[in-house]
């Protein structure tokens, strides 16, 4: 038996074809299956299920567009996949979508692998030669020229208008060529000249409206891999707490005191104090003591130095007294022999001692010239000073004082107040107290205090005991005996009681509101005022 | 002597790395494959396969000379049937083919012995002047072209000129109303350019010491300012998230660099392609057309601002900084070439040097020395606080290398201006390479 080795496409148009035939004569099917291979002459495909899972037919030169395949789509964003030259698809087309095909563009994994370490004389590691680098410098440079002049020219005021260039000549053959058009030449000439600007012409444009920017470039595909994700302990650890002032408080928040110290961190540090402080003080207390007991000593010393001086000096004044006595005495127990007469005698002797405290005085005063005497020193002390200690009188004298300094003036009308000046202190002209009526101003309470009120004998009136208020009316009835200044009856309506009671009752079992309000009203108000 | 007790991966990754280290020097090839041992691996392969035909009476031998070894080694196998040698011979094809795709690869390569990259050894820094004369940070620091004096802007709103040799105060300038964030020294023409915090960007007349123009036009700070090193022509970055191209002479504003979405912190200038670069602290890197005034590329690797660019002055690579790691890129496509991770602070300025040092200065006052072409960072420094600051007021601003690329001036903010040099007493002896790469750092995917 030959084996006919058919391929699959055969058999499959064989087996379609039968089942064709078999169905032939049953239902019609609803399934529209194009007709096999062979049999298609005058047939076309016109909607999607002639093709019939199968692709567009050769044979029929109609164009043909299985699954929708091939139709020019008005907005598709899909690009079309590319292959490169070794056939492996360009999947950097999505990156490159909107630039130029040569434009650098890293999107692979390769981009971003470290490359081998090169030796320094490679040939890619090298600078391009200074003729390659001269020639684009000499390109940039006429290109930023040229912007730079076009840039300054639009600034620059104006200037005369541009020669234009000669006129050009064009020669045009029209593709309509015929007797009636162009009165049958079959070229024309065009003469093309540039139009004249006009150099006053102010621009003829607005450039102050604000457009919106155009989109930037398509982004280009990002070569390293995404940050890490943050765990939620490492954006703990970079909270920053609000800052809580203790100046200012802008939106007037209420913060608690433990908030409001706690960015202080006062608490946080333990206070150190130096010991040498502490070794300070104690040296300054030990110190100042010891001062204070040379000082004493000192001053001991020196109370005993002048008490002795002082004795020595009481000794020699002793001395030269006794001295003098004597001599006195020498002398007296001379004069004493003259007179005898005892009454003579004690005369003497008392005016001998009269002269004697004369003398100590004089010379006490002589002697102790800081001891003043009482006038004196009242007479020196300040006014404040004699006012606090009660000496002065008002002044006495009714009559109406006047001011020394208006009288025996001879100065005009704008001569009073010194002449303006500010810094005199003249408001008076004579001094408060002089001192020399300070005997007479002294005041002295009589013993007739009370003179005005109870008229001469204060004490006779206090001795009377003709008021006695236990005493009753001659007539009137006995055996009241009185308990304070009014006497109460006994109450006829027995409030008391009453009284009583309800107290006791309120403040046992019931809360009376009637008497307690009042009470506590009554209290309140007192405790008010 | 005492075993220490290690698990079984840190075993197996010891010897691992010990194998590579002593047989292979390049990590990131897979091992090269020995002729040798391959053949007599193939041999075995075959004596499993073919099932013990050798050891039958000689029925038919085959005498399989041709290119499947190499050498020419010569196997004589006997078969018993015919169907044991075809399935032999289909078995031998497969085995070619296998080795041959590996054979092509290999056949070249394998000459030449690939060198693990070693780090170039570089004498340690070390501090050996402070300047101190500001009255507040200093934030940013130029040295002219002649290699005479050096200026420096601060935060106290004075543009100060120093001399380099001895560190004399020769200059005070005045004129800004804050924070003076760049200064720039032309090698074309006597101007010093600085811009501030004040929205101002001036151009200072070096002969007279007086302000000739200004650059109106920035919405805010301005952060950083750059010269074309060709073009007569003045960038700017600020905080308005724009960059500015300024004709110097005439003051206009020739381009707007749009683009950025977060302030432009730093900004660099070069003669060739891209000719601008700018660094945002939207973590974006651009580099930018300066005829068309576009963005040519956009590089989206940092994870943080981006608050520093260097450009290497001999290569045709630069090296980006920000606080999660400093990346190196080429040019003129922003490829990237390879991170320098270990300095775990927020990077506010970078500096490179013709050998190949490249320097970060941290916001923690801390700088980080790198060898360029490994990554291997060699010193790491923290230098003292001046006298009377507190020690949280370290950090660095601005870092510079000077003309003659042997002093390292660094702009702090303990309002000092530090300088260093290279240790001369040091050498590879007493400063060993302590370099230990990361193997599985650059596995093929």
């Amino acid at each position: 038996m030959r084996l006919i080795f058919l391929s699959q496409d055969q058999l499959e148009a064989e087996e379609r074809l039968r089942v064709q035939k078999s169905y032939s004569t049953a239902l019609v099917s609803s399934h529209r299956e194009p007709p096999p291979y062979g049999h298609r002459k005058g047939w076309v495909p016109r909607s999607l299920e002639d093709f019939a899972d199968g692709g567009a037919f050769p044979e029929i030169h109609v164009a043909q567009f299985p699954l929708e395949m091939g139709r020019r789509k008005k907005t598709s964003n899909a690009l079309a996949v590319q292959v490169d030259a070794e056939g492996k698809i360009k999947y950097d087309a999505i990156a490159r979508q909107g630039q130029g095909k040569d434009k650098v563009v890293f999107s692979k994994y390769t981009d971003l692998l470290p490359k081998e370490v090169l030796n320094e004389d490679t040939p890619e590691l090298q600078k391009p030669d200074e003729e390659a680098v001269k020639e684009l410098t000499e390109k940039t440079r006429l290109a930023l020229e040229k912007q730079v002049s076009q840039k300054i020219a639009a600034a620059m005021p104006v200037r005369a208008a541009d020669k234009q260039a000669p006129a050009q000549y064009i020669r045009y053959t029209p593709s309509q060529q015929g007797v009636a058009f162009n009165s049958g030449a079959k070229q024309r000439v065009i003469r093309m000249v540039e139009m004249q600007k006009d150099p006053m012409e102010p621009p003829r444009f607005k450039i102050n409206k604000k457009i919106p920017r155009g989109p930037p470039s398509p982004p280009a595909p990002v070569m390293h891999s995404p940050s890490r994700k943050m765990t939620v302990k490492e954006q703990q650890e970079w909270k920053i707490p609000p800052c809580i002032s203790n100046w200012k408080n802008a939106k007037g928040y209420t913060i608690p005191l433990d908030k409001r110290l706690a960015a202080d961190g006062r608490g946080l540090q333990t206070v150190h104090i130096n010991e040498n402080f502490a070794k300070l003080a104690e040296a300054l207390y030990i110190a100042d003591r010891k001062a204070r007991e040379a000082v004493e000593m000192r001053a001991q010393v020196e109370k005993k130095m002048a008490q002795k001086e002082k004795e020595k000096k009481e000794e020699k004044l002793r001395e030269l007294a006794q001295m003098a006595r004597d001599r006195r005495a020498g002398i007296k127990s001379h004069g004493d022999k003259g007179g005898e007469d005892s009454e003579a005698r004690e005369r003497d002797e008392i005016r001998h001692d009269r002269r004697k405290e004369r003398q100590h005085d004089r010379n006490i005063s002589r002697a102790a010239p800081d001891k003043r005497s009482k006038l004196q020193r009242d007479q020196e002390r300040d006014i404040s000073e004699l006012i606090a200690l009660g000496m002065p009188n008002p002044r006495s004298s009714s009559e109406a004082q006047y001011d020394q300094r208006l009288f025996n003036q001879n100065k005009g009308m704008d001569s009073g107040f010194a002449g303006g000046e500010d810094e005199t202190y003249n408001v008076y002209d004579q001094p408060f107290r002089s001192g020399r009526d300070m005997a007479s101003n002294i005041y002295r309470p009589s013993k007739n205090i009370d003179k005005d009120a109870y008229a001469d004998d204060l004490d006779t009136i206090m001795r009377t005991s003709r008021f006695a208020p236990g005493k009753e009316f001659s007539g009137a009835d006995h055996g009241q005996r009185r308990d304070g200044p009014v006497q109460f009856e006994e109450d006829p309506f027995g409030l008391d009681k009453f009284l009583e009671e309800a107290k006791q009752h309120g403040a046992s079992k019931r809360p009376s509101t009637s008497s307690r309000s009042k009470d506590d009203y009554h209290d309140k108000k007192r405790r008010k005022e | 002597m005492d075993v220490q007790k290690h698990s079984v991966h840190t075993l197996v990754f010891r010897s691992l790395k010990r194998t590579h280290d002593m047989f292979v020097s390049d990590h990131a090839k897979s091992v090269a494959l020995d002729e040798e041992s391959r053949t007599g691996a193939s041999v075995s392969d075959i004596h499993r396969h073919a099932g013990g035909a050798e050891r039958s009476h000689a029925h038919s031998t085959v005498v399989v000379g041709y290119r499947v070894f190499q050498h020419s080694h010569l196997v004589q196998l006997k078969f018993p049937n015919e169907v044991q040698l075809y399935l032999f011979i289909i078995c031998l094809f497969l085995f070619q083919s296998l080795m041959e795709g590996g054979g092509t690869r290999n056949s070249a390569l394998t000459r030449k012995a690939p060198t693990m990259p070693k780090p170039q050894w570089h004498p340690p820094w070390k501090l050996f002047r402070v300047i101190s004369g500001h009255l507040g940070w200093v934030r940013s620091i130029a040295v002219e072209p002649g290699n005479q004096w050096f200026v420096t802007g601060s935060a106290d709103r004075t543009i100060k000129i120093w001399d380099l040799a001895s560190g004399k105060l020769k200059l005070s300038l005045t004129g800004h109303i804050s924070t003076v964030r760049g200064v720039a020294v032309s090698s074309r023409s006597p101007y010093l350019f600085s811009c501030g915090e004040d929205k101002q960007v001036k151009c200072w007349d070096l002969e007279y010491n007086k302000v000739i123009r200004h650059y109106h036009g920035h919405l805010s700070a301005v952060y950083d300012l750059d010269l074309h090193p060709t073009i007569d022509v003045l960038v700017t970055c600020s905080r308005d998230a724009t960059a500015r191209v300024w004709d110097i002479r005439t003051k206009a504003n020739v381009h707007t660099l749009t683009g950025h979405t977060n302030t432009v912190a730093t900004v660099r200038c070069q003669a060739a392609e891209p000719q601008i670069i700018t660094g945002s602290h939207d973590s974006t890197i651009r580099l930018w057309d300066l005829i068309a005034g576009k963005t040519r590329v956009t590089l989206t690797n940092h994870k943080k601002s981006v608050r520093t660019l260097v450009l290497h002055p001999r290569q045709y690579t630069f090296a980006s900084g920000s606080a999660d790691n400093i990346k190196q890129w080429m040019f003129p496509d922003g490829n990237f070439i390879q991170n320098l991770s270990g300095h775990n602070a927020i990077i506010n300025t970078l500096a490179v040097n013709s050998d190949g040092v490249l320097v970060s200065g941290a916001d923690n006052g801390t700088i980080h020395m790198w060898d360029w072409r490994t990554g291997y960072n060699f010193q790491r420094i923290h230098a003292a606080v001046q006298p009377g600051s507190l020690d949280s007021e370290s950090g660095i601003f601005a870092c510079l290398f000077d003309h003659s690329e042997s002093r390292l001036i660094t702009a702090e903010a303990d309002k000092t201006i530090k300088v260093y040099k290279e240790d001369d007493t040091a050498t590879e002896e007493s400063h060993p390479i302590n370099w230990k790469p990361e193997i599985l750092k650059r596995k093929r995917f």
